[in-house]
């Protein structure tokens, strides 16, 4: 009985370092252990317990998540102002990533960025969610902090965008950081055979800043509904239409609503997706900022993109950007960008863009950036 | 009574129900997968691929209308050792099935138990797109194809352990046409043992070493890496120096880099299937290795 116990624990110590340490222990030990090894390998040959053999390459297993790091460097030029130059680290991400237990699973991204007002480096949580794997009727929740699913841009890390800068009128709309906030996500496909159908409901706090939205000293929170429609036109090309609608509380403590409408068609060859491929998106948004009694804006805004791949890694995209200012309509912004992108290999690109605005307070002006972005360790997925 | 006599009633209608939706519903990640699905499961399952089989397996586009498919299979079947790592696992944590999930009776991993080759020693991606658990082009081995095999067959009794029978004796079927044909492949590609041939990815490493071929050196500088000028070079004095008749590609690469060495050294270009599907011909896993042994022999002739 003794030595079944301390056979047990040697087992136990040897299983926990891994096989490594097993094969270590004889040339450390003493003659005594030896002797004591020997009696446990004949003890382990006789017994009939095949389970407490320590099993090859678990030493190699563990239970830490998927870890990535994203790093996005930047140079920048504007024409306008003094200080026209630049060159700073936007963004260092750190994710996470693992499946909880059999019900769901966690992806956690922080972010690493120096403040534009301060300079100085702070960490924030970009996002960080559970999402069930397991709830009936083919429905999916998301709970804490998100990127909400307003269209195709929305959702989308930015340095899987193949543009550096924002579309003006998502920027106006939702903010260089975009709509991000913490609340749940209930998510239902569709029982459509047809083609693919996806319907989303969130609702957030409003607590993280946008230029939309604010959380007052009040119980409003902010609603969004989103149907996603995905047909395969054939097997070498898709269409996605979708609409978004989503309301909530603004800084004059009453309501703003915002529509979105998404659309895109992507062309890519099955045989030789990784050489050619065509991607057209376009998102328009209609913004109702009620400020005051008897008092609302209605304004709109819009992007339009064409992806051409040339070759393997060589993608040149252009961009079209309308948007009025969702609180003063009167202020037009017209932009062209143009963007040529190098990827290396699936974890590190480098990126040019060039784009001019027009809009009618001031005199257009020119801006350049150049990104490279690399990536080690896990890296997920994106979205197609 | 009454509430005894609605619970048979219920009962027999949810067996009927069962009986009628008749076959098991099976998404595979690919066509070899897919082919051995059928070969194994005969009229009891209806397999759907996600890859086609001409296209790159690594670089699958996760398009949402796989989800559908997805979403109300009763099996999945992947390549496993992270082939599918870029797209396979998003598509399943999004089909909100539980059935299919990893870990569930319905999740079927081929690679179980397959004697893996090119284990590296260090994950390291200076060294390209390597794969931490080994070279994941397993299938392209026949013999590997019965431990595929064995293991949908694992996944299938599970998931409908009524038919254990006949997945069974399919399966005995499966292997017997294996060994059957094995011979006849072995004795075709015996005349070109150590046969030296350039490859253009890293992906023919269990065909290679099961028909005894030698790979000297691939296009690909380094896996994922697309040929570079030093390494057209290189692979350039390697046929001349040692007379290589074949540089062999598949059907989701682009043939100019090879058409450079060969307007050079006179070498042959051979581009092989390396899935079912791969060419209009190739319609099972068996059609494969035919097609394949066919068309290298009658080049390297």
């Amino acid at each position: 009985m003794k030595w079944k116990n301390s056979f047990y624990s040697f087992v136990l110590l040897t299983a926990l370092p891994g096989v490594a340490c097993l094969a270590q222990v004889p040339a450390d030990s003493t003659a005594a252990d030896s002797a004591l090894l020997k009696q446990i390998e004949q003890q382990m040959q006789t017994t009939t317990q095949p389970a407490a053999q320590p099993q090859q390459g678990r030493s190699t297993l563990s239970f830490n998540p998927d870890i990535g790091v994203i790093g996005d460097f930047q140079g920048s030029y504007i024409s306008k102002g003094n200080r026209n130059f630049n060159a700073y680290l936007n963004e260092t991400e750190v994710s996470l990533q693992a499946a909880v237990d059999p019900y769901i699973r966690a992806d956690f991204f922080l972010s690493f960025a120096r403040d534009p007002e301060t300079g100085k480096y702070g960490v924030e949580v970009e996002e960080g969610y559970l999402t069930t794997l397991s709830l009936p009727a083919k429905l999916q929740l998301k709970v804490g902090k998100f990127r909400e699913a307003v269209g195709r841009i929305n959702p989308t890390h930015p340095h899987a965008l193949p543009f550096i800068d924002l579309p003006n009128a998502y920027v106006n709309y939702f903010g260089d950081e975009g709509l991000n906030d913490e609340g749940v996500s209930l998510s239902w496909l569709v029982p459509n055979k047809k083609f693919y159908q996806e319907l989303v409901f969130q609702a957030t706090s409003g607590q993280s800043e946008s230029p939309s939205f604010f959380r007052g000293d009040n119980n409003r929170f902010i609603y969004l509904g989103h149907l996603k429609n995905f047909f395969t036109l054939s097997d070498n090309s898709t269409l996605e239409l979708g609409l978004t609608g989503l309301t909530g509380p603004n800084d004059s403590s009453r309501t703003t609503s915002i529509a979105s409408a998404d659309l895109t068609y992507k062309w890519k060859p099955v045989q030789m997706n990784t050489y050619k491929s065509i991607t057209w998106q376009s998102e328009f948004y209609y913004g109702h900022a009620n400020l005051l009694d008897n008092f609302s804006i209605n304004s709109i805004g819009l992007y339009s993109f064409l992806q051409y791949q040339l070759a393997k890694r060589w993608f040149l995209t252009g961009r079209y950007d309308y948007a009025q200012r969702p609180y003063d309509k009167t202020i037009v912004e017209q932009a062209y960008s143009l963007t040529a992108g190098w990827y290396a290999t699936e974890f590190s690109k480098i990126e040019l863009e060039g784009k001019t605005t027009d809009n009618n307070i001031e005199s257009r002006f020119y801006q350049a950036w150049l990104r490279w972005i690399f990536v080690i360790g896990a890296h997920g997925a994106h979205q197609y | 009574m009454k509430h005894k006599l609605m619970v048979l009633l219920i009962t027999c209608v949810n067996i009927l129900s069962v009986a009628h939706a008749g076959t098991i519903k099976v998404v595979t990640t690919t066509t070899d997968l897919k082919s051995i699905t059928e070969l194994v499961g005969g009229n009891k399952v209806s397999a759907s691929s996600i890859a086609t089989g001409y296209q790159n397996p690594h670089f699958v586009d996760p398009k949402p209308s796989y989800i559908i498919g997805l979403s109300n299979a009763d099996m999945f079947v992947t390549v496993g050792l992270d082939l599918e790592i870029g797209w396979s696992p998003q598509l399943l944590s999004s089909s909100r099935n539980t059935k299919i999930q990893k870990g569930a009776p319905g999740y079927v991993d081929a690679s179980a138990g397959v004697g893996l080759l090119q284990v590296p020693s260090s994950a390291n991606r200076a060294e390209g797109d390597i794969h931490i658990y080994g070279n994941p082009h397993y299938w392209l081995d026949p013999l590997n194809g019965k431990v595929i095999a064995r293991n949908i067959a694992n996944g299938l009794e599970r998931v409908d352990p009524s038919n254990k029978s006949t997945y069974e004796a399919n399966l005995q079927a499966f292997y017997k046409k294996i060994d059957d044909k094995m011979r006849e492949w072995q004795s075709k590609m015996a005349a070109f043992k150590g046969t030296k041939i350039i490859a253009y990815h890293n992906e023919w490493v269990y065909f290679e070493t099961r028909f005894g071929l030698n790979i000297v050196d691939f296009m690909e500088p380094k896996p994922g890496i697309p040929p570079s000028p030093s390494q057209l070079v290189k692979v350039i004095k390697e046929i001349k120096a040692n007379n290589i008749k074949v540089i062999i590609s598949s059907p989701y690469f682009t043939t100019s880099s090879s058409d450079v060495v060969a307007k050079q050294t006179g070498v042959k270009e051979l581009t092989m299937a390396t899935s079912v599907g791969g060419f209009e011909s190739v319609k099972n896993y068996f059609d494969l290795f035919d097609y394949d042994i066919n068309q290298l022999t009658a080049t390297l002739k």
